[in-house]
């Protein structure tokens, strides 16, 4: 476990803004506790102080996973995100899409969103944008990237894509295993 | 009707183009600057300072405007201008003169022999065609390929050996030859400077020398790694990745993050969204 290079954080947070732009000032500077952004095993963990110095005493080797997993380096040094930050991403998030209760289920299985299934969005949200997947209930079901702006959505057919899945909920069942 | 008396009054507006100074100013009009040697009037200066160089500078200014008048004047399409004489002030060059390059083995060697060297033009006439030539380069006299279609044999040569692929060779040779020389001129004067400068060319070459073993070690399949170790041959040390503590100084690296937080939200610019903005403005 260790504190993320300049480099990585660069990365982590360009891809992070995408979502909640600048809203990641609330992750780093907390007025509750200080929580810190740490690196083990390739992945980017959240964590408050005291859950970190907890964990500083368990071995590299021992240690599986604390705190909230924001996603992973990949080996190319990409950095993807994963369902387990939603939480964070739903709180802070710039860009909504809420769908309807018949679109639930197919994003949930990892497809993408129609236009048909659109609910809800947010005004003015551009094209190819990172935003957060709500059901009508406002429930939090994933991420994804907009497919087409606002405005152009409005043209489309209703079997069009209008956000591209990256990550929905379903997976904390579909892959378990690699996920936090 | 008398107008004198409104001439004057018109005239009295204005100050009059003749200044007088005690000393004549110096001009360079190539830069429209005229340098004042004359001495300031300290004591109006320090009562009336803002009126003081007010006048002071209308005069400077009225001296140079004059001065540019004097000068060859011509009109066209663009108007009336003055031509400007060549400048007289020298400014210094902004970087200092370049150092003498260090002499090539030649050059020692001529200075040591008194050989000068004497300028030649770079054209040549040649007899047999009545044209200027360059002596050498692209169709040059020295260019001896294009020229001879028959070369005799030399005396107690070998009467089957190909005359003209000889003589390509030899030119290769003298090439090759040529830039090892300029390569080592180049050493030589890298080795004068480090050594003005107190790095041992030794130290240097032995530094270059392991590193370049340190390189052709990994040159084998399996990277060097089952290769036996010379005798006496140096550890090699790679670059040994640092990281932060994980627990460290909280501030800096809140404000670390902060920092690098600012440069990316930063350059996107989207404090304002402009099309919200101008769609609230308009309700």
């Amino acid at each position: 476990m260790r504190p993320l290079t300049e480099d990585e954080t660069k990365v982590f947070f360009e891809k992070l803004s995408k979502y909640i732009g600048r809203n990641i000032v609330h992750l780093i500077d907390r007025s509750d506790e200080t929580y810190y952004f740490r690196l083990h095993h390739d992945k980017v963990y959240y964590m408050s102080e005291a859950l970190m110095r907890q964990a500083i005493s368990i071995g590299r080797d021992q240690l599986v996973s604390l705190g909230v997993c924001f996603g992973k380096f990949t080996k190319s040094k990409k950095f993807k995100l994963h369902i387990t930050a939603l939480d964070y991403l739903a709180q802070y998030a710039k860009y909504k899409i809420w769908i309807k209760p018949n679109g639930e289920n197919t994003f949930l299985y990892g497809n993408h969103i129609l236009k048909a299934h659109l609910g809800r969005i947010t005004d003015d949200t551009p094209e190819h944008q990172g935003v957060v997947i709500y059901s009508m209930s406002d429930i939090p079901l994933g991420f994804g990237v907009t497919a087409r702006s606002t405005v152009e959505t409005r043209k489309l057919q209703p079997t069009d894509i209008v956000a591209f899945h990256q990550a929905d909920i379903g997976e904390y069942l579909r892959e378990q295993d690699t996920l936090f | 009707m008398d107008v004198s008396e409104q001439l004057e009054t018109q005239k009295s507006k204005y100050k009059s183009i003749a200044v007088e100074k005690p000393i004549p100013l110096q001009y360079d009009l190539a830069l429209l600057a005229g340098f004042d040697t004359n001495a300031l009037d300290e004591s109006r200066l320090k009562n009336d300072t803002d009126n003081y160089l007010k006048e002071y500078t209308r005069d400077g200014t009225q001296l140079i405007i004059n001065q540019i008048f004097k000068l060859p004047i011509t009109s066209s399409d663009l108007g009336i201008m003055a031509e400007l004489p060549e400048q007289t002030t020298v400014i210094p060059r902004e970087k200092p003169l370049p150092k003498p390059k260090p002499p090539t083995r030649w050059e020692r060697f001529a200075k040591a022999k008194g050989i000068q060297h004497r300028k030649k033009s770079k054209m040549t006439f040649d007899e047999a065609t009545g044209e200027w030539v360059p002596r050498w380069g692209y169709k040059g006299t020295n260019d001896d390929s294009t020229n001879d279609w028959l070369i005799p044999v030399p005396q107690n040569d070998d009467p089957f050996e190909d005359q003209f692929s000889k003589r390509h060779e030899a030119k290769k040779e003298r090439i090759v030859k040529n830039e090892a020389r300029h390569r080592r001129n180049i050493e030589d004067a890298e080795a004068e400077l480090n050594q003005s400068k107190g790095i041992d060319a030794r130290s240097l070459r032995k530094a270059e020398l392991q590193r370049q073993i340190a390189m052709s070690k990994t040159a084998t399949a399996s990277i060097g790694k089952f290769d036996k170790p010379l005798e006496g041959e140096p550890k090699l040390k790679g670059v040994k990745r640092k990281f932060e503590p994980s627990i460290g100084d909280v501030k800096k690296e809140k404000e670390l993050s902060l920092n690098i937080l600012k440069k990316i939200v930063g350059k996107k610019g989207d404090i304002v969204n402009v099309r919200k903005a101008i769609a609230k403005r308009d309700q």
